[in-house]
């Protein structure tokens, strides 16, 4: 829930690691949904990404529900890159759910309850609710740290309006934030008392004169006027999961912490559809239908497809996007093959978007941006050498070159990945096909060789 | 095809016209019962003792205090606390859940507000102790605030009335404390603020603000005694409570 998260002081230091797809910022597509040749870190892909930018569009619109695309390709062919292009291009207003095909199952809970969960996490609802607010210009802050260095650090903070002055006491989160945002006296600034976020207004007009220089964008305000606390409005997004968790049980709330929120009732949810609804038709909660990605979508087995048949139509379910990379198979729990491993009746209701292999042009490009975002300097041989490997073996297995390549050369105390680097961890890495190579020679003196007749079952 | 249309916007119409009726009809008995006279008066406190009546109530006599829990019908609770030996009323304090579904605190009305848990807080803002604290306190024939540690003289503060908002307002000259509030027995009853039953007073650095009560609420609070006193309240602390 947003109300009760917590100003992270952490931030100033937030380290990002980098993942699989963190280059991605976007689909890289014009105004008029044509697909940029390289941008925001999407490389070719043209038509599915075109078709994504429409298919974008109308969860814009947010008028579509229980809409479901199937993203369709070989391995390494941008399937995931296409779905995490259209979660950045959402923004963080509209919720996106991301879960892997075999998320769902597990022993505390259904199939078809993980199932809606994650479909309900997938809406989100703003609302309107009051909250109590402190808010007027700093008049003395002041913090006492301990001679020692360590313990609880002690702050005092006042405030004032036109009409009244209060003193606050101050718990360490308060003196972190307050020292964060650079509050200092002769400031106006709103705290929210439930979560202590702290907003700078700006700078009290009778503070004027207090310094010669100002930067540019100081901005003067008013002393507020009357009483300190305030009661205000405020908009903020929750998921209908959130708001099924809080009502569920009496002590909900706290659940919501500790995660173990369990199986929620079916009367539950439906008195919380009818809440919303209502609402709505007043005017005071807005309806936001997100975006349901599911990766390995052939993970799923007979009854999670029916569930989604079903699930599709109800008026209250996001947009479905799912993923998957197999051909004709066989659909989990049943003996019947089907292709992408799905059933035919649902494939009906599915708009597919297929993605191509990528030509060697593309694959240099892609390697290009990882070596960029993975800070490694290539040559330009290597870059050739690379581009090679990526056409011959897979894409996947290029990219996890670059890293170990990099952490070659920097241990020769080299600046920039030259051929021989790769050609160095192209020998310590097999890729899989000649790891496959590898077993077909030596299979003999592996142990428990005998099972090797029966066949890997993965549908 | 057309006709079709055309009837849609006639309802459309009616329905916005129908609407807007009701708005100025409501706002209209607003205005009278601010005026403050006329039959409407006595039927706004009439309600209030209805929606009392129709609240689900679980008495307790514990401590020396009878204890009455309500619980309306939005899902709205209200505690109360009397003295068992002089009726007066202790406490009262609202609960009401957020929009949302989360469980609220208990909104002190009368008494002393209740000291939260400092360990559990010690992270987020808090007043200083030596601010001024803001209490209500009821005697039989006055609504009574009381803010304690305002080590000001008298001739500093100025209590008044804003009708139009319906609250008082206390204001010091030394800008140190200001403080708005409205008086929600008035407002449930839709009673009219009178500005010559109000009156204050100034000692041990205590502002003590009294309000005459008017003769309804004297007798609403008479009868919703009697009506009180007529529960079948236990004197064990494990009752079972059924509005809980």
């Amino acid at each position: 829930m947003a109300a009760t998260k917590v100003p992270e002081v952490r931030d100033i230091t937030r380290i990002e690691r980098i993942g699989a797809h963190s280059h991605i910022r976007g689909l890289g597509l014009d105004d008029a949904l044509e697909p940029r040749q390289v941008s925001q870190g999407m490389v070719g892909q043209l038509a599915s990404r075109r078709a994504a930018g429409v298919i974008l569009e109308m969860i814009k619109d947010g008028h579509i529900a229980g809409r479901a695309v199937l993203i369709a390709g070989q391995p390494g062919t941008g399937k995931t890159a296409i779905a995490m292009g259209i979660a950045q291009s959402l923004g963080p207003d509209t919720p996106f759910t991301a879960l892997a095909g075999s998320e769902i199952f597990s022993l505390e809970m259904s199939k078809t309850e993980a199932l809606s969960q994650a479909f309900r996490k997938a809406i989100g609802v703003t609302i309107k609710e009051e909250t109590e607010i402190i808010e007027g210009e700093v008049v003395e802050i002041q913090i006492d740290r301990p001679a020692t260095g360590t313990g609880a650090k002690v702050g005092k903070l006042t405030l004032k309006t036109t009409e009244m002055e209060t003193i606050y006491d101050l718990g360490n989160k308060m003196i972190d934030s307050l020292s964060k945002e650079k509050v200092q006296a002769g400031d106006v600034i709103t705290i929210d008392k439930a979560t202590g976020k702290i907003t700078k207004l700006g700078r009290s007009f009778t503070r004027a004169r207090d310094y010669d220089a100002m930067g540019a964008q100081t901005k003067f305000v008013q002393c507020p006027e009357g009483e300190l606390q305030k009661r205000k409005e405020v908009v903020h997004t929750v998921s209908l999961h959130e708001i099924d968790v809080i009502n569920s049980r009496t002590q909900g709330f706290l659940a919501l912490f500790s995660g173990d929120t369990g199986e929620i009732k079916s009367e539950v949810r439906e008195q919380i559809n009818a809440k919303v609804c209502e609402w709505r038709e007043e005017g005071k909660a807005e309806i936001i239908p997100g975006v349901l990605f599911i990766d390995e979508v052939h993970m799923l087995d007979m009854e999670c497809f029916s569930f989604l048949n079903r699930a599709l139509e109800s008026d209250l379910s996001p947009v479905l996007i799912m993923a998957t990379n197999r051909g004709i198979t066989r659909i989990r729990g049943t003996n019947y093959q089907s292709p992408h491993g799905i059933p035919i009746d649902l494939l009906d209701r599915l708009l597919i978007i297929a993605t191509s292999p990528y030509t060697e042009k593309e694959t240099r490009q892609i390697l290009k941006i990882r070596c960029e975002e993975e800070d490694v300097e290539l040559s330009e041989e290597a870059h050739t050498v690379l581009t090679r490997i990526g056409m011959e073996t897979s894409l996947r297995y290029a990219i996890q070159l670059i890293s170990t390549a990099g952490l070659v050369c920097r241990k020769r105390k080299g600046t920039e990945v030259q051929v021989e680097d790769i050609k160095r961890v192209y020998s310590l890495f097999l890729d899989e096909a000649r790891s496959s190579q590898y077993m077909k020679e030596y299979q003999d003196s592996f142990l428990f060789n005998e099972t090797q007749t029966a066949s890997m079952d993965t549908s | 095809m057309c006709a079709f249309i055309y009837l849609f916007i006639l309802a459309g119409c009616v329905k916005r016209v129908l609407a807007s009726f009701m708005c100025v009809s409501s706002r209209s008995l607003w205005l009278r019962a601010d005026s403050g006279s006329g039959p409407h008066e006595s039927m706004a406190v009439q309600n209030w003792i209805d929606v009392l009546k129709s609240s689900q109530k679980t008495a307790l006599i514990h401590d020396g205090k009878r204890k009455i829990h309500y619980l309306f019908a939005d899902g709205k609770e209200m505690a109360e606390e009397y003295d068992l030996k002089t009726d007066e009323l202790l406490c009262r304090k609202w609960r009401q859940k957020s929009t949302l579904g989360v469980p609220g605190v208990w909104q002190v009305e009368v008494g002393e507000p209740m000291n939260l848990p400092a360990a559990l807080e010690s992270d987020v803002i808090k007043e200083n102790c030596s601010n001024p604290l803001f209490m209500r306190k009821d005697t039989k024939s006055s609504f009574q605030w009381r803010i304690r540690n305002l080590p000001y003289p008298k001739d500093v503060f100025s209590v008044s009335l804003a009708p139009s908002e319906r609250c008082i307002i206390i204001k010091t000259t030394n800008k140190k404390y200001y403080k708005k509030f409205s008086v929600p027995d008035l407002d449930r009853s839709e009673l009219p603020l009178d500005a010559s039953a109000l009156s204050y007073a100034h000692a041990n650095n205590t502002l003590i603000v009294s309000y005459q009560k008017p003769k309804e609420i004297v007798a609403l609070e008479q009868e919703l005694l009697k009506e009180v006193k007529k529960l079948k309240g236990t004197s064990e602390a494990d009752v079972d409570c059924k509005t809980q």
